[in-house]
């Protein structure tokens, strides 16, 4: 069993008798990326700054490496890295120099390990330039080097991937693999964006109008038993015929029908030999979004 | 604490804001430097050479006026009586009310500047919260292993300290240029005080110094009222508007309604100038040193008290 280095307990905030979060109970383990996954208002950014101590907690409590985040404010947060929404920096000020800033409040974080940051980000070429100069990528980049200065055990991360290109995608998930598989960092992402995060995450919660619906690990959710693929053949008709003990629909000029993986290569074989030409052959990989529009919109 | 200030002054000092700042007190301490050398000649063409015998005119006047007061503790009686002191003073130790321009002269005409001090105080106080705040960068600031009261202390103390230090350019450069334009002056240019009923000769220097600290505390109180406004309303235009408001007639008015109203005493501008106790009447009878300061003190608790308590219980959705 994995340490849970964050417990979130009976978490509630309450703003003018409404409540936004109510009795949010999970704990976050080492070592491992957790997705935090709602639709718009759903009440993840106000769990998140409850979690950094942002906003008041109204009810529960928040423990980050056995400290309370409420009752010993200073010692929990000195375990975390944030980035809440987008990474505001002082635009006035050139990279190195906001970094100097967040050093500056912790006396572990020495002229070394801000150049071992900023190296591992990427931003070694652009350090000295001043920020209002940056992309929105490579602010993004000086946000997470930002949240590493001091090794944090946990790193949380809201809506990071917010306003990036496939590119920097790509290049923030890689990092996020790295700090967990290397440093044994824990990772809290919040996300509206399905397909982010399944690639991202080893776990995902969600969350709706403020309560936890479910935890699922991401293996759990996607190679299900049976799945749906989709084929593209020359002549639907004839290919119904010949698949018509695997339960084959017709759907917008594409034939559906339902797998195994193991069947797959079966199913091809028996297209080839009835002389149907094959043009495309892919998984849906919708049982995420699927699954989540199921959860939420009961 | 200290780290939490320096980041705090870095944030200042490297805005370009705060260089035009610098910049614009330099400039008018020069323009009024060249007015005042200009006007030199001028000044020295209209001095009256009899001045001894305009000062014992006006002495003779002064005393009869003083006779013809009634009440023991009329506070024109005090200005009367130091008023008297002080002429016949200048008249016997033979030092001219005509004073050549001197650095001391003109360091008392530049310290009309520091209401420009007390206005760039005022914008920085109310910006140090608002605009983190505004950049969303407060979020960063906050979730730093400090609690919330360390932070809105550092931010309080940089920007009063911000406000010394503009004190502190406008008094040297002043000085400076007083010094070079017009040297230290001919003759005595000690500063004649009124104290325990004689008169003493103090160093014109410490005086100076003085009368730019004392003037300071107005700015001083008005910068904490600012901080309070933006702290507790996240918003530094209503802050700056109050303020400046606050700043540019807040006397005036004080001591129109003293005329008035006796509890004029406890508004905040009655106050704020500490220089009326030692050259001039305050503006509601009675009033003294002490109950001032004390006023001061509870002014400056109930600002700095409120933006603590604010500042630390707030949800933070910027």
């Amino acid at each position: 069993m994995k340490k849970a280095i964050v417990q979130i307990k009976n978490l509630s905030k309450e703003i003018k008798g409404k409540k936004i979060v109510s009795d949010l109970s999970f704990d976050i383990f080492e070592g491992e990326v957790f997705g935090f996954l709602g639709p718009n208002g759903a009440g993840k950014t106000t769990t998140i700054r409850m979690m950094v101590g942002l906003m008041n907690i109204s009810e529960g409590d928040v423990v980050i490496n056995g400290h309370s985040i409420k009752s010993n404010f200073e010692e929990a947060i000195k375990n975390v890295g944030a980035i809440v929404e987008n990474p505001e920096l002082y635009k006035f000020l050139s990279g190195y120099d906001n970094l100097l800033q967040y050093a500056r409040m912790d006396k572990n974080v020495t002229k070394e390990k801000i150049d071992e940051v900023v190296e591992l980000v990427g931003l070694t070429g652009a350090i000295r330039q001043k920020v209002k100069t940056y992309s929105l990528g490579m602010r993004q980049r000086l946000g997470l080097a930002q949240c590493l200065l001091h090794d944090p055990k946990v790193l949380i991360l809201d809506e990071p991937t917010n306003g990036l290109d496939p590119a920097g995608i790509r290049e923030m998930r890689d990092h996020l693999q790295l700090l967990t598989k290397k440093k044994g960092m824990a990772i809290i992402v919040s996300s509206h964006l399905l397909a982010e995060m399944e690639m991202m995450c080893d776990r995902i919660g969600i969350i709706q109008q403020g309560k936890l619906v479910d935890v699922q690990t991401v293996t759990e959710l996607t190679t299900e038993d049976v799945q749906t693929y989709s084929i593209e053949v020359n002549n639907n008709e004839t290919a119904l015929k010949v698949l018509s003990k695997h339960n084959a629909q017709l759907v917008d000029d594409e034939i559906h029908i339902e797998l195994t993986r193991e069947d797959v290569p079966n199913v091809i074989e028996l297209l080839v030999e009835n002389r149907i030409r094959v043009y495309g052959f892919k998984a849906n990989a919708k049982t995420l979004e699927d699954r989540f529009l199921e959860i939420t919109n009961v | 604490m200290l780290k939490l200030i320096q980041n705090e002054w870095i944030k200042i000092i490297k805005r370009p804001g705060t260089i035009v700042m610098v910049a614009i007190i330099i400039l008018l301490v020069g323009a009024m430097g060249s007015f005042v050398k200009y006007n030199e000649h001028k000044k020295e063409q209209n001095a009256d050479k009899n001045w001894k015998q305009t000062l014992q005119v006006q002495a003779a006047e002064d005393k009869k006026q003083l006779k013809g007061l009634s009440d023991k503790n009329d506070p024109e009686r005090k200005y009367l009586e130091r008023t008297i002191a002080i002429n016949e003073y200048r008249i016997d130790h033979n030092i001219s009310p005509n004073e050549k321009t001197n650095v001391w002269t003109f360091m008392d005409v530049s310290s009309s500047l520091i209401i420009l001090v007390g206005l760039f105080t005022i914008i920085v106080s109310a910006n140090i919260v608002a605009s983190e705040f505004n950049w969303g960068t407060i979020k960063l600031l906050l979730i730093r292993p400090f609690s919330r009261k360390k932070i809105i202390m550092s931010k309080y103390l940089t920007s009063i300290l911000f406000g010394f230090a503009m004190l502190f350019i406008l008094f040297v450069v002043s000085n400076l240029l007083g010094l070079a334009l017009f040297g230290t002056g001919s003759g005595n240019t000690s500063y004649l005080a009124y104290v325990d009923g004689h008169v003493e000769e103090q160093s014109r220097l410490i005086y100076s110094a003085k009368l730019y600290v004392m003037s300071f505390i107005e700015t001083f109180m008005l910068a904490t009222m600012a901080f309070m406004v933006s702290t507790v309303f996240r918003n530094n235009t209503i802050a700056i508007g109050i303020s400046i408001l606050l700043l540019t007639v807040g006397n005036t008015v004080t001591v129109i309604l003293a005329g008035f109203f006796d509890w004029t005493k406890f508004i905040l501008f009655a106050n704020t100038n500490l220089m009326q106790y030692v050259n001039g009447t305050p503006p509601v009878h009675g009033m003294t040193m002490t109950f001032s300061v004390i006023m001061l003190l509870v002014y400056f608790v109930i600002f700095l008290g409120l933006s603590l308590v604010v500042f630390s219980k707030r949800d933070v959705t910027a």
